[in-house]
């Protein structure tokens, strides 16, 4: 298959370049070529995603930017998918998402969540307006590596520090790592709460979590799929 | 009359006009930034969340909020989700602790969200409810102002379109993007200058969607600006002035900012107001005590903060965005207290 390596960077740029159609079609494109679909998955849409979430970092993109952006990864995700042979992606990390009671938006939360996705961790999305204790039941029923917790407000800062008590009363705080993000949340708050890390933004928080979960590097990253 | 005899309108007017004063006013001027924090509802009995339905008890809650706090004006409503629930969207109107939410946008995409009632909308709900209190608030208070607060247009529109949906849609479909702002901005128009006849000294916008952050500088003047200062043009020819508050960092549109047309430009903790008075000195600057340091900081922390904020000569005092409802009364009126003067 000699142009399977161009493929990829057509899927990449189709996820750069926000077009949706574009890596809907260059996804059936590899299913119809017999491409490899983990490696079109890799290599191409999560590719593509790494380099919109640099962008991102960068100032290039923006929120809107990289939400179109994820739309194209997932459309192609959504081809590529049922393709992927069965032993691929067992052994993932579990990462517990929300955004903590009180607060209004959820849209870091989804950013994290949709970079997280793509770099190979399997989420738990508990959507937004999460009483503390719900995290905590969650990560310890679906033996969650991570729990990741988003805030746009200071009125749910409280909730952060309490998810983390919660979790020492049941005996769960060195089996799950604790992250924290969003607009008003600081490193030292992250220290001061007792938290694992802080991410101040949704390409960091990748960083973040790979770290914490040791699972550094691409060879990772298609695992989710 | 000496500097000292200023009322509290009095000053705030000429902070706007800048014109010379004896020292900043210090307020919280409401919606987003409100005051109501539990301590005060305890003492005074006027609650949260039966307030955000009563004219009677609105307008209770910001004389116990102003008069527990030191804070030198009225501010009301205490939240921001009266325009998006009267243009239909649903809420969730939360506890004496937890401010109101969205619970569900009533449109899931841009181009669904035609046909928005602006004029019809000004009768209903909430809207007469805030109108109402304005007017019973102004009936009795004398010097000090009262600010009405509104939602801005980019965050209004992101209550009525799920936002993820309506941030992708300034980008993939700006016609119909446009489309919903102009009609949000004319409703805000019309429910801003109801809150003026009823008797508002000041309009505060609240607009914490609509940060450089989120949006980038290139959509930030399509669409932010321009549709901030329909607003805001919309409102001054009542003759009332406007303050607008911008969330986040400002870096990626610092340069923007003179161009939004308010009398006042309120900031959020991490934007350095002494460097962007410097810059721009064109501007009445506003805020940016820390409301992290309100909630988790003590009364001499305070200070100090406040202190900083008075020596970069920062025109109007405040907090730097929304402040939790369990900040403790005497670190706020540490931060009033310090810019009376020790008083």
């Amino acid at each position: 298959m000699p142009n399977e390596k161009e493929l990829y960077g057509l899927l990449s740029d189709a996820v750069v370049g926000m077009d949706e159609d574009g890596a809907a079609s260059l996804s059936r494109r590899a299913v119809d070529e017999g491409v490899d679909a983990y490696e079109a998955i890799d290599q191409g849409l999560a590719d593509g995603m790494e380099r919109a979430g640099a962008l991102f970092e960068e100032e290039e993109y923006f929120i809107p930017e990289l939400l179109m952006c994820s739309d194209a990864m997932y459309a192609g995700l959504d081809v590529l998918r049922p393709h992927i042979k069965a032993d691929v992606g067992a052994d993932r990390r579990k990462v517990v998402i929300g955004v903590v009671e009180g607060d209004t938006h959820d849209i870091g939360k989804n950013l994290v969540k949709i970079m997280l996705e793509s770099s190979g961790f399997d989420i738990v999305d508990l959507g937004r307006d999460v009483p503390p204790a719900r995290f905590v039941e969650e990560a310890i029923s679906q033996k969650a590596d991570v729990i990741g917790l988003s805030t746009l407000m200071t009125t749910t800062m409280a909730g952060m520090r309490r998810v983390i008590e919660l979790l020492e009363e049941a005996g769960a705080r060195d089996r799950v790592k604790v992250m924290v993000g969003g607009g008003p949340v600081s490193k030292s708050f992250a220290d001061k709460i007792g938290a694992d890390g802080y991410s101040k933004n949704a390409a960091e928080a990748v960083r973040l979590a790979r770290e914490l979960t040791g699972t550094a590097g691409p060879e990772a990253r298609a695992a989710a799929f | 009359m000496t500097m000292d005899d200023l009322s509290p309108k009095e000053r705030i007017s000429r902070a706007f006009d800048k014109k010379t004063v004896d020292r900043p006013p210090v307020v919280c001027p409401g919606g987003m930034m409100n005051a109501a924090i539990v301590e005060v509802m305890e003492r005074g009995g006027n609650r949260l969340p039966e307030a955000h339905f009563s004219p009677e008890l609105m307008a209770a809650l910001s004389r116990d909020v102003r008069e527990g706090t030191g804070f030198e004006n009225y501010g009301v409503p205490f939240c921001m989700t009266v325009e998006a629930e009267v243009l239909g969207s649903e809420v969730d109107h939360g506890t004496l602790e937890c401010e109101p939410k969205i619970r569900k946008e009533r449109y899931a995409d841009v181009s669904e969200a035609g046909g928005i009632d602006a004029a019809g909308a000004l009768r209903r709900g909430r809207v007469a409810a805030v109108a109402e209190a304005v007017s019973r608030i102004a009936a009795k208070g004398g010097d000090v102002p009262v600010i009405g607060s509104v939602t801005g247009p980019i965050s209004l529109a992101a209550s009525l379109v799920d936002p993820m949906s309506f941030l992708k849609g300034l980008r993939k479909d700006s016609a119909n993007a446009h489309r919903v702002l102009a009609a949000v901005t004319d409703f805000l128009v019309g429910y801003a200058r109801l809150l003026a006849e009823s008797g508002a000294d000041a309009i505060s916008i609240g607009d914490p969607t609509a940060t450089g952050e989120i949006l980038g500088p290139k959509m930030f003047e399509e669409y932010a600006l321009r549709y901030i200062n329909k607003l805001i043009d919309g409102i001054r020819v009542t003759g009332v002035p406007v303050i607008a508050h911008i969330c986040g960092r400002l870096d990626s549109v610092k340069g923007y900012i003179p161009a939004i047309r308010a009398q006042a430009i309120s900031a959020d903790a991490l934007v350095n107001l002494r460097l962007l008075k410097a810059e721009f000195p064109q501007l009445t600057t506003m805020g940016n005590l820390s409301t992290f340091t309100l909630e988790f900081g003590d009364p001499e922390k305070v200070a100090r903060q406040t202190e900083l904020l008075l020596r970069d000569g920062i025109d109007i005092i405040a907090p730097a965005c929304g402040l939790s409802t369990s900040s403790s009364l005497d670190n706020i009126r540490a931060l009033t207290g310090t810019v009376k003067g020790g008083a």
